[in-house]
């Protein structure tokens, strides 16, 4: 089922929660919504739920608005950050409890838990309360409940955010598992870049109540729209200079360092009015060596951090710090003399407002 | 010596709270001779359960017993329905300009006035709509009298239990007040119990109004009824204590039965669960 978002705002009082959103989530997708806390995911999510009235603008489901419908005639379920087990009734109680105000036969409800539970792998666990249950069992739960009703849509709520290290990464890929084996619409919620890149088909980009880009996960990695999405998105952060372009010589001059441009970069920045732009590049296009090489530039290493198959090598040029990806074997002493190589093609360029403008 | 010092504490506690006790049983079951007797009879007395007799069956304390228990029962019953919802509302609805708060603060300083002021105006309305001597207007008075507690406690407790369990409630397809009463009313059970025990306690003690509001058997609640024993002609000790035993054992039994809620309803908060 699709969801449309069109011109959504929210306001408490005087404060703009979401601003002028507009999304169109098709049917069977699997969206999701990203940002830093306080950027309005939640409060979104919390309005296609029914949950929280939007002070402008529609929200749809499967073509039909849905803004006065009340949340128990939207037909969505949802799964909270809390996991909101009632705790006063068994597991068997919480799976069936969305069937039980249906008024649905009592054996088709047995039914429907046994045939949920087993597909969760928590049959065993039917009788319990959720108090007696683990994080992670009752994230299972919570998703039981969920899937129990073949709902239009799966709202969640960072529902991995109350889980160990490990059982988050192992229930990601089994929620992901289950999203594309029933194919029902879900839109996400999380602050967790590597969630959103793993899961989505999709990736929403919020910032500040507005939307910053909509797109699938490789898209936002390879051309974030802006530079925030360019800072939010990717781990270790992508790497900033500020400079200017001079292009009589064809450069990229920051305090720093001197690149040279090529052709389409030169081009597209030219149009840069005030010619100040900022340079992105990931620590992956950054390369480091030991021995000067033809274009490598000096800098000192700060630090070293061992990941295993590779090594997060943090240099520092003049003030700034920036980060390179090195195989798991480089090993270099703190405030030694390293070269640094940029892979200028794969450089992103922004401009004063923070745009991409390495766009022809 | 702790030990010793703390038990002869409890000890002396309780002679004093439960003296007065053990002389309303025994003055209940004494005859009038032996009510008087100097030195005072402690324990060695021919029981008798004349004045018992005397009360529930010659005279009508039966039925200022099913008035008292009408009463508290049924205005117990309205406060419960009625606060309950209000102290929901105030709990999770939010007024523009802080309105909530003030109308929560509203309610509870009805409680602040001497209950006397309103006795008054109270007989002067009763008599208008023409329920002095009934029960009705025990009933209503009752309701009005307890509703600002039921609504600050139940407020408080609702203010416990997470939004988002009914928020759950909601879009697993309930309305809010199937939310409210398959959701959160259970796991404010305690808190509910424990309200209901101050309502019903309240109401059954209650004197003032049901001295002012009824003056025939109609509607008379024991605590008037046993009052009305002391006459210009004498006092009727044995009567009195014979009704006040009988008033004093159900809300007694009552309060011992529902000991384990009370406890975990008053302290409901204190630990998070």
């Amino acid at each position: 089922m699709s969801i449309s978002l069109h011109n959504l705002t929210k306001s408490f009082g005087s404060n703009r929660v979401v601003d002028d959103l507009s999304l169109q989530i098709d049917d069977g997708e699997f969206v999701v919504l990203l940002g830093p806390s306080g950027c309005g995911k939640t409060t979104t999510l919390r309005m296609i739920a029914g949950l929280e009235q939007a002070t402008t603008g529609d929200i749809s489901i499967d073509g039909a608005r849905v803004n006065d419908v009340p949340p128990q005639h939207r037909d969505v379920a949802m799964v909270f950050q809390s996991y909101a087990l009632y705790p006063h009734m068994t597991v068997a109680a919480n799976i069936g409890y969305p069937l039980r105000v249906r008024k649905m036969d009592r054996h088709q409800i047995t039914e429907q838990i046994q045939r949920t539970a087993t597909m969760l792998e928590i049959t065993a666990l039917l009788d319990r309360r959720p108090r007696e249950l683990s994080g992670g069992e009752r994230q299972r739960v919570a998703l039981a409940r969920a899937i129990v009703r073949h709902p239009k849509a799966f709202l969640m709520d960072e529902p991995l955010s109350n889980l160990d290290a490990k059982l988050r990464l192992q229930t990601r890929g089994e929620l992901k598992h289950l999203q594309r084996q029933l194919g029902t619409t879900t839109v996400y919620v999380t602050h967790d870049q590597a969630e959103a890149m793993t899961l989505g088909h999709r990736v929403a980009v919020m910032n500040q109540g507005r939307l910053q880009q909509f797109d699938t996960p490789l898209m936002i990695y390879n051309q974030p729209a802006n530079r925030f999405v360019a800072g939010f998105v990717g781990s270790p952060t992508m790497n900033f200079l500020e400079g200017e372009v001079d292009v009589a010589n064809r450069r990229f001059v920051s305090r720093q360092i001197a690149l040279s441009l090529n052709d389409s970069q030169l081009e597209a920045l030219q149009q840069v009015e005030t010619k100040r732009v900022t340079l992105g590049i990931r620590p992956e296009h950054l390369s480091v060596s030991l021995e000067p090489r033809a274009g490598s530039h000096p800098a000192s290493v700060y630090v070293t951090e061992l990941m295993g198959s590779e090594t997060f090598v943090i240099l520092q040029l003049e003030k700034t710090k920036l980060v390179a990806r090195a195989p798991g074997d480089f090993r270099a002493d703190t405030d030694s003399q390293a070269w640094l190589e940029f892979d200028m093609t794969k450089a992103h360029w922004f401009d004063e407002a923070g745009m991409r403008r390495d766009m022809v | 010596m702790r030990k010793f010092l703390r038990y002869t504490t409890i000890i002396v506690v309780l002679m004093a709270t439960l003296a007065p006790v053990y002389w309303l049983i025994t003055i209940s079951f004494k005859r009038e001779v032996d009510q008087f007797a100097v030195p005072p009879k402690w324990f060695s007395f021919s029981p008798t359960l004349e004045h018992y007799l005397d009360a529930f069956v010659t005279r009508s304390f039966g039925g200022y017993l099913m008035n008292s228990f009408i009463v508290a029962i049924c205005s117990t019953f309205c406060a419960l329905v009625l606060g309950t919802l209000a102290g929901y509302s105030l709990a999770r609805f939010r007024l523009p300009r802080n309105l909530d708060r003030q109308l929560a603060l509203w309610i509870l300083s009805t409680r602040m006035f001497p209950a006397i002021v309103t006795a008054v105006p109270l007989f002067l309305i009763m008599r208008d709509l023409r329920l002095v001597n009934t029960r009705l207007s025990l009933v209503i008075v009752y309701t009005a009298f307890n509703l600002p507690f039921v609504v600050w406690m139940m407020r408080g407790f609702f203010a416990e239990i997470p939004r988002d369990l009914e928020e759950a409630a909601m879009v697993d397809g309930d309305s809010r007040l199937g939310a409210l009463r398959r959701v959160v009313l259970p796991l404010a059970a305690p808190g509910l119990a424990a309200t209901a025990v101050f309502c019903l306690i309240v109401s059954w003690n209650e004197f003032l109004f049901a001295l002012v509001l009824t003056q025939t058997d109609a509607a008379m609640t024991l605590p008037v009824g046993i009052a009305g024993r002391v006459t210009q002609y004498g006092i009727k000790w044995g009567v009195m204590s014979a009704a006040a035993v009988v008033a004093m054992a159900p809300i007694l039994a009552f309060a011992m039965s529902v000991q384990k809620y009370l406890v975990r309803g008053l302290s409901l908060g204190a630990v998070k669960g």
